[in-house]
């Protein structure tokens, strides 16, 4: 009973907004790849929660939340080209390597990833994004999307070979 | 892609160490652990929570939360007020009472006041139950009897002619171009044409096609067809067919009959043929019947 009143008490429901903005807006940002279209998505999916607070189970909002910047998204958002940055200190993969030709080739690949992760679908990108930035286990993923385990390894396994098919051919 | 399941429960975390340095050896893994280092290194533009949360209480700005007024359960609450309006209406204050007999039937009805009427057949009667205490008002279309309680001015309202009594017995029959009162008892005023005239006990007035006919005094303390028998003193022979026709469920066609002729007699309720005998032989008329259809023709030898 707490839990139905919980969404509706500002405290709470500021708690959980808190809690969840910051991946929220990184979903969104991976599905349409711009900064300010993400957080919009994201506030209106806040207002819609706010909205319907009596309405939704406590335990049940986080997933409500991203399959509704989903649906916003799909609704509202021109799918436009979704470019990663990278982290500003990022290590290579041999930190003890420093040869020029290898902080080239290193930083080719890169750029490479960067654009073959643009070619993959949203819902491909969505998936491998929320496993590998934001270290996610599939079962995470599964829920967040309210899809199967399953749908979310095929979905990382099509990202995978679509990436390395684009790296390795250019 | 070869290891493909070890490849993917290697990002989920969920390879042991030795199975790690399986997939190490593996020829074409370089390049996913280049994938996977290098993507889990992009990052999405960082949020400030605190100013996103201010924004967002900005547009959703008191905590009284608007919420939409529902026009369609406003309608569902109308239509509601409405139905229960309207069957209070007709249980409470819709006091209009009325009766109704077809063909070759009767019934006797008991007045708040205890007034009898007996409703011959084919006849309707109304009358209002809660002004009736103030108001004894009645509304007759056909032949009643009528046994009225001593009390209030009681008033008969026909499309012929208006009858009002104090205390009496009576019988009002009110049919097409025909408009006939018997007083059996007490006195019996009856407004005509905007005339009325004043009846005694034993005495009749009627009115065939708009025309006050004189009657003689009628014998009995009941109009006959009280006994199942409908009794005329030279009615023109149109009203007792349509007499018949009321308590018999049959259609009378006439061939080269005058029927304006005028009949004095009776003729019973129960049995069809006998009472069309009882009409035809004394105006010398035959008749034969195909269904229910009766036709009266001249009666030759």
């Amino acid at each position: 009973m707490n839990n139905d009143k919980k969404l509706c008490n500002e405290a709470s429901f500021n708690n959980f907004y808190l809690e969840h903005i910051q991946y929220a807006s990184n979903f969104a940002f991976y599905k349409c790849g711009d900064k300010d279209n993400a957080l919009d998505l994201v506030q209106d999916a806040f207002s819609k929660i706010w909205e319907n607070c009596s309405k939704i189970d406590f335990s049940k909002a986080k997933t409500y939340l991203f399959t509704t910047v989903n649906n916003l998204f799909l609704n509202k958002i021109k799918h436009q080209k979704v470019v990663m940055e990278y982290a500003k200190a990022a290590p290579y993969v041999d930190i003890n390597n420093e040869s020029p030709q290898y902080l080239l080739e290193e930083e080719e690949f890169k750029k490479k990833l960067q654009n073959a992760i643009s070619l993959l679908t949203d819902k491909q990108r969505e998936v491998f994004l929320l496993n590998r930035i934001e270290g996610k286990k599939y079962r995470e993923i599964a829920e967040m999307l309210d899809i199967s385990q399953k749908a979310v390894e095929k979905r990382m396994s099509i990202a995978l070979s679509i990436l390395r098919e684009h790296i390795e051919n250019i | 892609m070869k290891n493909e399941k070890n490849i993917l429960k290697w990002l989920d975390n969920e390879l042991s160490n030795d199975e790690i340095k399986d997939l190490k050896r593996s020829e074409d893994f370089t390049i996913i652990e280049k994938i996977a280092h290098y993507s889990s290194q992009m990052e999405a533009p960082k949020v400030n929570a605190e100013d996103a949360l201010a924004a967002f209480r900005s547009k959703h700005a008191s905590k009284t939360k608007v919420i939409p007024f529902n026009f369609k359960s406003l309608y569902k609450y109308a239509a509601l007020l409405v139905i229960m309006l309207c069957v209070t209406y007709f249980s409470f204050f819709n006091n209009e009472t009325s009766f109704n007999t077809t063909i070759a039937q009767t019934e006797t009805i008991t007045l708040p006041d205890n007034s009898q009427v007996i409703l011959n057949a084919v006849s309707s009667l109304d009358y209002n139950k809660k002004e009736w205490e103030t108001d004894r008002n009645l509304n007759l279309d056909g032949e009643a009897f009528f046994k009225v309680s001593k009390g209030e001015k009681f008033t008969v309202n026909t499309d012929a002619g208006i009858v009002q009594v104090l205390g009496t017995q009576f019988n009002i029959k009110e049919r097409e171009n025909y408009f006939e009162v018997q007083c059996y008892e007490g006195l019996v005023a009856v407004t005509f044409n905007n005339e009325t005239i004043k009846l005694p006990k034993g005495k009749s007035f009627r009115v065939i096609n708009g025309e006050v006919q004189l009657v003689e005094d009628i014998d009995g303390l009941n109009p006959t067809w009280l006994q199942h028998e409908a009794s005329f003193a030279k009615a023109p022979l149109t009203h007792v067919i349509e007499e018949l026709e009321n308590h018999y469920n049959i259609k009378i066609t006439t061939q080269g009959i005058d029927t304006k002729v005028l009949f004095t007699g009776t003729f019973t309720y129960n049995n069809k043929d006998i009472a069309l005998q009882t009409v035809t032989t004394p105006l010398k008329i035959s008749y034969k019947a195909k269904g229910n259809t009766i036709t009266f023709y001249k009666y030759e030898k």
